[in-house]
């Protein structure tokens, strides 16, 4: 049972994972966890994950972001990741953490609008 | 603010090179002892030497300006008598290290240039063997010996002060650049999710730090999409350059932004790939027109031009 | 005993204010991140500046607590004549690493991982130089100014 540091709410066939504290590895690693329970039992076609609470962003939890991303991946579930805030974007490409391969997006709305763009209608329908 | 004040006066250069100067120097104990013994000499003639230097500073254009108001005039005056009577007052220790420092520091502040604060040494030395040479008439010697002592401390003094000179000459240069750079650059909303960031001129590691924070707080407070980012006014497109470019691009798209470099002329392209530049990291399109044209098909936009037939009509139907 | 250093300061540094944080577990991590921020924070660094600052603090103590188990972190203002700046200097008495040379290049890592965070962490920061000996330990010692 992950600490609610991380709670994760349900919208529709969209999961949100919305960071509220600075988090120690531990809580993200039950985050990945946990996600990928619950992606699995709600059969969620999207994960928004909210990290706009974090002011550090470092390569572990780059990482495990990508971790999480690749994970959800393979069962069927699309990840954006968004919040970044400009301190940390900045920080992360100097220390050569682009999080290739990952979605992004700004904020939670443009996050859902991406999910809804790169799931295309029948992402919803079900 | 007031905390960094008083750390400021803290050890400006260590123990250890004081005592390396001063042994290059050759000034030692012995030399302390020389200084101590004319204190009282010094004491005497210090007024007639202040002013005669001061006639001297205001005999000369290039110094008289700097001395042209009368409160730093007075309060430069006991600074100056106060710098005097501590040449032979013995005790060179930090603080009296510390003090020369702050003085070269005021008079970098004020802008005097480095000739003038030669010239004041010399002046200072010259008046002093007048002095010395009047006072020991009888014993040249000794006027000698205590000259070479005074020689000693004084370039040490100038070594100090000349120090801080050109560190506050830096540390002023540095803020002014920072201020610059503060100034010159204006990120765009083109349209609603769209950015341009044209930069002009060089652009150094500094310049491209403030850029990218500049871009990436825009992105955040636009809710920008798409950013254009035209480099045609930038002279040098070098390795470090592009590799800034490449990390503001990155750090947008972290933000959920897709940039376009436009405006990197062909050479310059071919240096970047023979460079290894990974041009396929960007996006970059021919020149700043594409770009925008390309933004805005990205966001969904389709420019059009009404021709003079639909215009005519649009005028009949109003 | 292997050294790498970006530039040798000359003259006099003197650390004023300096903590100690011992690292032993993740959650001094985050604690360690907290102090750098607090420590940094009493000069005028900007937001990003700051952050820059934290992340470097989280790569460095990271590597201590994944290679040596425990270590600490010393944080403190330094002054180098006019300017000022914050100092951050991460000890540990483990295992060392052998190969300081390939450790400083990016992508290199014998955990699997992105690498050590070195490279890295000396990107964020404007000094930077690491000793490290073979079964003594490792410290790494970094500087950003405030100009």
């Amino acid at each position: 049972m992950s600490r609610p540091r991380a709670p994760i709410l349900r919208l529709g066939d969209t999961l949100i994972a919305s960071v509220q504290e600075a988090l120690i590895d531990a809580d993200l690693l039950g985050l990945r966890d946990e996600l990928v329970v619950d992606v699995k039992r709600y059969r969620a076609t999207g994960v928004i994950i909210d990290v706009t609470v974090l002011d550090v962003l470092d390569s572990f939890a780059a990482r495990t972001l990508r971790n999480i991303v690749q994970m959800t991946q393979l069962i069927g579930a699309k990840t954006v990741i968004v919040g970044i805030q400009p301190d940390v974007a900045f920080a992360m490409v100097q220390l050569g953490l682009t999080l290739k391969g990952t979605d992004t997006a700004l904020d939670l709305e443009d996050g859902l609008a991406r999910l809804e763009v790169t799931l295309g209608r029948e992402g919803r329908a079900r | 603010m007031a905390d960094q004040e008083s750390m400021l006066s803290v050890a400006p250069i260590s123990r250890e090179e004081v005592v390396r100067r001063k042994a290059f120097l050759e000034f030692a104990d012995a030399d302390v002892a020389i200084l101590e013994g004319v204190n009282e000499f010094a004491a005497r003639y210090t007024d007639s030497v202040i002013e005669d230097f001061y006639r001297h500073l205001m005999a000369h254009d290039e110094t008289r300006a700097f001395f042209t108001d009368p409160d730093l005039l007075l309060h430069v005056q006991k600074m100056q008598k106060a710098y005097f009577r501590r040449l032979t007052e013995g005790n060179y220790d930090e603080q009296y290290v510390a003090n020369r420092v702050s003085v070269g520091a005021i008079h970098e502040r004020i802008g005097l240039p480095v000739k003038s604060y030669f010239g004041m040494y010399c002046y200072y030395l010259r008046a002093v063997l007048e002095r010395l040479r009047e006072e020991y008439k009888e014993s040249p010697e000794h006027a000698f010996t205590v000259f070479k002592s005074l020689m000693k401390l004084t370039f040490f003094d100038m070594g100090l002060a000349i120090d801080t000179y050109i560190e506050s000459r830096e540390h002023t240069i540095q803020m002014q650049q920072e201020a610059i750079r503060e100034l010159s650059t204006p990120v765009l909303l083109l349209r609603p999710s769209l950015l341009l960031l044209p930069i002009i001129g060089l652009i150094d590691t500094q310049r491209a730090r403030q850029l990218t924070e500049q871009l990436l707080r825009s992105v955040r407070s636009n809710r920008a999409k798409v950013v254009v980012i035209d480099v045609t006014g930038v002279p040098s497109v070098d390795t470090k350059v592009a590799n800034h470019l490449v990390q503001a691009v990155e750090a947008a798209r972290l933000m959920g932004a897709v940039s376009i470099v436009t405006g990197i002329a062909p050479d310059i392209a071919q240096t970047m790939v023979k460079l290894g530049i990974d041009l396929m990291r960007i996006t970059t399109v021919g020149d700043l027109q594409s770009g925008i044209e390309e933004a805005e098909r990205l966001l969904g936009y389709t420019v059009s031009k009404i021709t003079c037939t639909e215009k005519a009509r649009g005028k009949e139907q109003s | 005993m292997a050294w790498h250093g970006s530039k040798l300061p000359w003259g006099a540094k003197a650390v004023l204010d300096e903590i100690v944080v011992p690292i032993r577990s993740e959650v001094d991590l985050v604690t360690a991140r907290l102090r750098g921020r607090e420590v940094a924070s009493k000069l005028p660094f900007s937001s990003s500046e700051l952050t820059l600052v934290a992340t470097a603090i989280s790569e460095v103590t990271r590597n201590i607590l994944t290679y040596a188990g425990t270590g600490e972190l010393s944080l403190g203002l330094v002054q180098q004549g006019q300017k000022m700046g914050v100092s951050i200097v991460a000890r540990d008495q483990g295992p060392g690493i052998a190969d300081l040379f390939s450790a400083m290049q990016d992508g290199y890592s014998t955990s699997g991982s992105l690498g050590l965070g070195l490279p890295g962490s000396k990107r964020l920061m404007d000094e930077f130089s690491i000793v490290s000996e073979i079964g003594q330990g490792t410290t790494v010692a970094m500087t950003k100014w405030k100009i």
